[in-house]
């Protein structure tokens, strides 16, 4: 399988597919195609999701992201690097078989891999070679051919090692089994960097008429069966999963470990000996075995315990399930309950109808507080019954929070707070602290980080237009109200943190900016959007007054010429009417533009109206004013024969 | 006084006021530095004309701000009497075109012309009028009838020794006599 190219945000995340949940972000990840590093994603962001694991690039996000779609992927293992290893596209039917049915195809060779010279080369193989190793007598143990792990449990009987006849631990045996089916080899520990040489030669190509998998397995040997290993002192071909030579007990652990396994460790990435691939195979032709994620800042655990959980889960495969049976209708003891508990079902049934009025509203509300009883009581029975029933819960979560929101707010507050709680079921607001990995300064800047671009993504959603609703400015102090009423009242961001995340926009290259007001107020804008932007639209909108003056101001006025010459004042509250801003912004923006020197004020007894600057270069903007406009000249003569009187 | 009849007083003349006069703002004490920088040389040049329109020489702060200069009643707007000492000081001291007569900044001397100007105009006046090595009192030179027509007539007593002063460090002139009964005497 391929890479598949991923959608980005605004913010330059993954955008999710419907259903998809973010589980786990972890910064400073570079990838490896096979063994290959890929030059253009070595640092970078990587993004588990319940589908997918992502890559984000730092430096060109858009055009070095990448996605491994969950489903693709075989089997991993957990170093440094995490490695996904993508099932061979002819087999989809299900995520991993049974050891005995586990043909695969070898992977492809690359024929420009500079090959190790001392590891040994796939070599077909005729027989199932499932083998798990005696940790007492390091013997090679077939694994049993009934062997299937997807149905194990810590009963089922395992055989004795065929050595020394001690049980193996289950964990060992199942190891071995799956890592058999996915054809490659099995999570190795960096505390056993000997293994990978054992389980190499397990990768081969299995003959089509073996395809069947009744062969009976426990005969067979498996040192017969395997690749051997030449000692690099006397030749003898030892079984690949000794640790020495069987002869002469030279070490064979050297020479064997593939060395950027043992330099994954490392920081220097400029010394990894890891090839390099010129590009992405992202074309969909390039058939590529697997995929490393290396995790230079830690964070691998969480990430791999993650990637496990996601994989177990596979909520791909929920995609088109049908919704989830109501509980309510499975308790037959109480018989009136389970009759009523679809109330807020269409169908109703006929006693329902029966009873009216006072009564029957009294009725619906215990129906319905039972049925929610119901349906929090299923889903708290155990955590499985919690993820299956997650989404009923969070509805039904969701209807509690508006119901408290339009019950607390007023009239003004009941709109915003169906916008919030409507807005709170659309978005994935899931970046907590919880799903970032470690304690200390890096999680918290990463945590920030991604607390950013979460705002991001917030402000600049089309849909919910938080940014646009408030004429594309609104104060910090507002945006953090609203955002955490979105969360739901859960995983609130502290005022703290949320300044923190606001001032990294600039440096994550966020479309949205921190603007600091010289009073100090925190504003939130479109990057787009600038002060000379601001002040062209604040004085064209001026100049528009001059020709249609308006309200009750002007009347008062003894002479009207001015009028027409300056114009006429404007306040911050009839400025935030106009451009749709709170009337602390507009006052900012206003003083913002008399800083500039756009504007100047006028100070009377109803308040500071703001005017078009005609004190400094007046006469010169007169000039140009009168030349470029017949009607505004003509004004000005009108003036001068008001003066002249 | 001497002043002849067929002439209205200046005093009486209305006073045409300039544009700005009639902008809002322009009542306002402004906070953009620049913005700032301009109104008072705007308010500088409007206080100056019209002090010489109206022959001002003496400007009491606490009668003006209630007088037109300060006060547009068709717009309904004043200005502050500190924002009006704030623009005499800049007068003072960036231009040198006026000065306080007292420490309470309620009295101010607008010199639309000031005191060298006011000896080169008094120097020439004398020579075109041949009046070289003749005395005059300081009455004669700021009340007589010679002097109508001239710009300094009616002038301040307090700006006309500070221009004769200037006369006589220039060697032009001599004062003498005391108090109430000087004399000049032009060379």
């Amino acid at each position: 399988m391929s890479l598949q190219r991923v959608d980005l945000t605004t913010a330059l995340r993954p955008s999710l597919l419907p259903d998809e949940t973010l589980l786990f972000v972890q910064d400073a990840v570079g990838l490896y195609e096979g063994k290959y590093k890929i030059p253009t994603c070595q640092n970078g962001h990587a993004y588990l999701t319940s589908h997918r694991a992502c890559y984000v690039d730092n430096e060109e996000p858009r055009k070095n992201s990448v996605a491994v779609a969950l489903k693709d992927a075989g089997f991993l293992k957990s170093s440094p690097k995490v490695t996904l290893h993508f099932k061979p596209p002819r087999r989809t039917s299900a995520l991993l078989g049974a050891p005995s049915r586990s043909g695969n195809s070898s992977p492809l060779p690359r024929t420009s891999t500079p090959v190790s010279p001392l590891s040994p080369p796939p070599t077909p193989q005729p027989a199932n070679t499932a083998t798990w190793i005696c940790p007492i007598c390091s013997f090679s143990n077939p694994v049993p051919s009934n062997f299937d792990f997807a149905l194990v449990n810590a009963n089922t009987p395992l055989p004795p090692c065929l050595a020394c006849g001690i049980k193996p631990p289950l964990a060992r045996v199942l190891k071995a089994a799956v890592s058999s089916a996915a054809g490659r080899s099995v999570s190795v520990a960096t505390s056993e960097p000997v293994q990978p040489a054992q389980t190499l030669p397990e990768s081969y190509t299995r003959s089509d008429t073996d395809g069947d998998g009744d062969r009976d397995e426990g005969s067979a040997s498996p040192v017969g069966s395997t690749a051997t290993f030449r000692c690099p002192r006397c030749t003898f071909l030892n079984h690949p999963s000794l640790l020495s030579c069987e002869i002469c007990g030279a070490s064979l652990v050297s020479s064997s470990v593939p060395t950027h396994l043992l330099a994954d460790a490392e920081l220097h990435r400029s010394e990894s000996p890891g090839p390099s691939m010129n590009s992405l195979g992202v074309n969909g032709n390039d058939i590529t075995e697997s995929i490393k994620f290396s995790f230079r800042a830690g964070g691998e655990k969480i990430f791999c315990e993650r990637l496990k959980g996601a994989m177990v889960q596979r909520k791909w495969l929920l995609q088109n399930a049908p919704p989830i049976p109501k509980p309510n209708r499975l308790s037959p003891g109480d018989a009136s309950a389970s009759e009523n508990a679809g109330a807020e079902e269409p169908q109703k049934s006929p006693e329902q109808k029966k009873v009216v009025g006072i009564a029957g509203l009294e009725r619906r509300g215990v129906d319905m507080r039972k049925n929610n009883e119901l349906v929090i009581g299923n889903a708290f029975e155990d955590l499985e019954a919690l993820m299956g029933s997650a989404k009923e819960i969070v509805a039904l979560a969701e209807s509690f929070a508006s119901k408290l929101n339009t019950a607390a707010g007023g009239a003004a507050g009941a709109e915003a707070n169906a916008v919030l709680s409507e807005s709170a079921t659309a978005i994935g607001l899931v970046t907590t602290k919880d799903m970032l990995a470690g304690t200390g300064s890096a999680a918290e800047s990463l945590y920030l980080s991604e607390l950013a671009r979460n705002l991001a993504e917030f402000l600049t959603d089309d849909a919910r237009g938080v940014l646009k609703r408030e004429g594309g400015i609104m104060s910090l102090v507002d945006l953090w109200a609203v955002f955490n009423r979105a969360r739901g009242g859960v995983e609130l961001v502290s005022p703290m943190d949320f300044e923190k995340a606001a001032g990294l926009w600039e440096r994550l290259k966020l479309p949205v900016r921190l603007r600091r007001f010289r009073s100090g107020l925190l504003v939130v804008q479109g990057r787009e959007w600038t002060d000379e932007k601001t002040i062209a639209s604040l004085l064209d909108w001026l100049r528009d007054l001059h020709s249609a003056p308006g309200g009750g101001y002007v009347e008062n006025l003894e002479s009207h010429w001015e009028i027409e010459l300056f114009g006429r004042g404007v306040t911050a509250q009839e400025a935030a009417e106009k451009f749709g801003w709170s009337v602390g912004v507009a006052s900012e923006e206003l003083e913002m533009a008399e800083e500039r020197g756009a504007l100047c004020r006028d100070e009377g007894v109803e308040g500071v109206r703001y005017w078009e600057n005609w004190i400094v270069g007046r006469n010169e903007s007169m000039q140009v004013d009168a030349s470029s406009s017949p009607s505004s000249s003509s004004s000005a003569a009108a003036a001068a024969a008001a003066h002249g009187r | 006084m001497t002043t002849p009849s067929s002439r209205p007083s200046p005093a009486e003349q209305p006073f045409t006021f300039p544009r700005e006069y009639h902008f809002p703002p322009f009542f306002t004490r402004q906070r953009n530095a620049i913005t700032y920088t301009a109104q008072c040389q705007k308010w500088s040049k409007l206080i100056l004309d019209y002090c010489r329109a109206k022959r001002i020489w003496r400007l009491s702060l606490v009668d003006a701000i209630d007088g037109e200069l300060f006060w547009n009643k068709s717009l309904n707007r004043r200005l502050s009497l500190a924002d009006a000492r704030e623009i005499i000081d800049v007068m003072k001291t960036k231009e040198g075109r006026a000065e306080w007569v007292s420490k309470d900044k309620n009295v101010a001397l607008v010199y639309w012309r000031n005191p060298e100007e006011w000896a080169t105009v008094i120097g020439d006046w004398i020579e075109e009028t041949a009046q070289r090595n003749t005395v005059l009192t300081l009455y004669e030179l700021t009340e007589g009838y010679l002097t109508a027509s001239q710009e300094f007539h009616g002038m301040d007593t307090e700006i006309l020794q500070k221009s004769l002063n200037v006369l006589v460090k220039r060697g032009k002139a001599q004062v003498f006599g005391s108090e109430d009964q000087q004399g000049v005497k032009f060379f």
